[in-house]
């Protein structure tokens, strides 16, 4: 997107007359990356916008003594009303007028929208966070997340992708004859693959094996929520191998929607606080 | 229950200055029969809560971790070992069976240290006579018969009342917090190694919980599970509208079935028989305390975690299993996930 040079240093804040004529905010705080997304005041179009965290923190947030603001201007968006975060960051940021909910909301009403079911479960794998969420009547009524270890992460697949000098795109096109591989732990998991590369595997079934350990790792979460349609979001959504691996389990309908990685941002644009 | 309201002061040989007599006080890696050391004139202190209560247990763990013990091993065992050797303990009735099986390789290591270890097994079954053998060994390790164990007995039945009456006004007439109530029933474990004081404190913890304003949460919990390691989890679920009215471990330790047979005493206590007596228990107090929904509290690397499972299967409510390593107050990714249950659970309230 473009960067407006910084012009002034207006903090944003809500102001509560003006949420239903300036264009609301949904931020989507992740260890990885910064998701923004928000609707035009003119014509209401969907613009989703996608920051590093770090520099998303140091370019664009301004600590202040009630905590942290943001500078829109210089994000280039103008006046907006109301800002609803989520995300690991959503707590500790401490955002100044922000309304904060959980991701598992988020990523519910997330999901729910870009989708457009009412019963379904959403499995969302991102940068660290693993989560899956049993929607029914458009509610949230149980869920798991990944909790003391980030293995079979999007971290994960970064990581491994990185050894074999691979695009995640390209590393996301490779199901067959996958390598096993034991580790799902973005540390050792390197190790590991160094190993299977000197043993001589082909390269796709490298690929493939980077993809099924993180299928095997989230393969429990489905075998205990039985689902008829998963709607999965995060940017692992976008590995067609891993998609194709979970459809393939018990013959379930898998819905990648339009805007994976941007789900939880959604979500907050249209959460109902 | 509710306590007697006599004055009598318990007649055991409490021993109230441990430090300038550290002999006489026993260490204990969780609830025993405390009533044979009581009667011995000794003392039982749980080295578990003598380790959470330290202004630094975390320093704790790192220094069992520089004699060796392995990152990757529960830090409540790791505390036990630095807080036996940091207060010069010289005995420990550790539990073998029952409880932990890092217990085992725990005592060894304090043995190596020079500390006697006195092995106390609860048979799986819960079998009466096994239970009865292991107590009455502990009897003649101890040197006392079950004249004064029954008299020792007495007296902390007459504590274990009060502490009764204390869950009472938490989950019958919300007087109580959730803290209050984990805090004077795992007291009952080693009376905090000393009853009288002990005992004073819940009469006048009585008194001032008798008329206090009652609490409103709009969530009523269970808390099942070993006592957490994290020091601020009910605080942090009572500044989101939910309060622990159930401490399912904690409850045990004050044996909340009175009888007065010792060895069956120690049959009823569901602890360490496995997962099924606990489910028994767990669901009946479930119903009776009108609980929305049960944290499953795990600590790390704990065969617990596997037990989970049948927790998830049998209970009809919604389960979060949480899982403490350290002692300090939750992490981030602990109260992210507490926070998205508690709002699943409103939204259920929502949906009603």
């Amino acid at each position: 997107m473009h960067v407006k040079p910084e012009s002034s240093n207006r903090k944003l804040t809500i102001d509560n007359n003006a949420c239903n004529v300036l264009p609301d905010i949904g931020l989507d705080l992740g260890s990885r990356r910064v998701k923004l997304a928000f609707r035009t005041a003119e014509t209401g179009e969907l613009k989703l916008y996608k920051y590093d965290t770090l520099t998303f923190y140091r370019e664009f947030a301004v600590r202040s003594r009630e905590g942290f603001c943001i500078n829109c201007e210089k994000l280039g968006l103008g006046p907006v009303g109301k800002i609803v975060v989520t995300g690991y960051g959503r707590n500790n940021l401490e955002l100044q007028g922000a309304q904060v909910v959980t991701e598992i909301t988020a990523h519910a009403v997330g999901a729910s929208v870009q989708s457009g079911l009412d019963n379904f479960i959403c499995l969302d794998l991102g940068g660290q966070d693993s989560k899956i969420i049993r929607v029914e009547k458009g509610a949230v009524t149980d869920f798991q997340t990944n909790d003391k270890c980030a293995a079979g992460s999007g971290r994960y697949l970064e990581s491994m992708a990185a050894i074999l000098g691979v695009e995640l795109s390209e590393l996301g096109k490779y199901w067959e004859n996958p390598v096993r591989l034991s580790s799902t732990c973005a540390i050792f998991g390197e190790s590991e693959m160094i190993g299977r590369i000197v043993e001589g595997y082909p390269w796709e079934e490298l690929c493939a094996g980077i993809n099924r350990s993180v299928y095997v790792r989230i393969r429990p979460w489905l075998l205990a929520y039985k689902p008829e349609v998963i709607v999965f979001t995060g940017g692992v959504a976008k590995n067609q191998a891993i998609v194709r691996m979970i459809s393939e389990h018990q013959e379930v309908r898998v819905i990648v929607p339009e805007h994976p990685e941007y789900n939880g941002a959604i979500g907050c644009l249209h959460v109902n606080l | 229950m509710k306590p007697t309201t006599d004055n009598r002061q318990p007649t055991i040989n409490l021993q109230r200055d441990t430090h300038r007599q550290p002999d006489k006080r026993i260490g204990i890696t969780t609830t025993i029969p405390i009533e044979v050391i009581y009667a011995a004139g000794a003392v039982p202190v749980d080295l578990n809560n003598v380790f959470i209560t330290d202004p630094d247990p975390q320093a704790m763990v790192e220094q069992a971790e520089f004699d060796g013990y392995p990152r990757n091993i529960c830090a409540w065992i790791k505390g036990i070992y630095s807080v036996a050797l940091q207060q010069n303990i010289k005995k420990i009735v550790a539990v073998t069976q029952g409880d932990c099986s890092n217990t085992c390789a725990l005592m060894e290591t304090l043995a190596v240290k020079g500390l006697e270890v006195i092995p106390f097994a609860y048979p799986y079954d819960a079998d009466y006579d096994l239970l009865s053998l292991q107590i009455e060994k502990l009897m003649v390790r101890f040197g006392v018969g079950w004249y004064e164990v029954r008299e020792a007995k007495a007296c902390l039945d007459d504590i274990r009342a009060r502490v009764h009456r204390i869950d009472q006004l938490a989950w019958e007439d919300n007087r109580v917090g959730g803290f209050d109530d984990h805090y004077y029933q795992i007291s009952c474990s080693d009376m905090n190694a000393d009853p009288g004081a002990f005992r004073r404190q819940c009469d006048a913890f009585l008194k001032q919980a008798e008329a206090a304003q009652p609490h409103r949460e709009e969530l009523r919990l269970a808390y099942v599970g070993v006592p957490p390691i994290v020091s601020d989890i009910y605080q942090y679920l009572e500044g989101m509208g939910a309060r622990v009215v159930y401490n399912e471990v904690q409850r045990q330790f004050s044996f909340p079935r009175p009888v007065d047979d010792l060895v069956e005493q120690y049959r009823r206590f569901t602890y360490p028989y496995g997962i099924f007596r606990r489910l028994e228990d767990i669901k009946l107090e479930i119903a009776r305390r009108r609980i929305d929904a049960v944290i499953h509290y795990t600590q790390s690397f704990c065969f617990r975690q596997i037990e989970d499972l049948i927790l998830q299967q049998e209970l009809d409510l919604p389960v979060l299993a949480l899982e403490g390593e350290n002692p300090g107050p939750l992490d981030a990714r602990s109260r992210l996930r507490i926070d998205s249950f508690i709002e699943m659970l409103k939204g259920r309230e929502r949906h009603k």
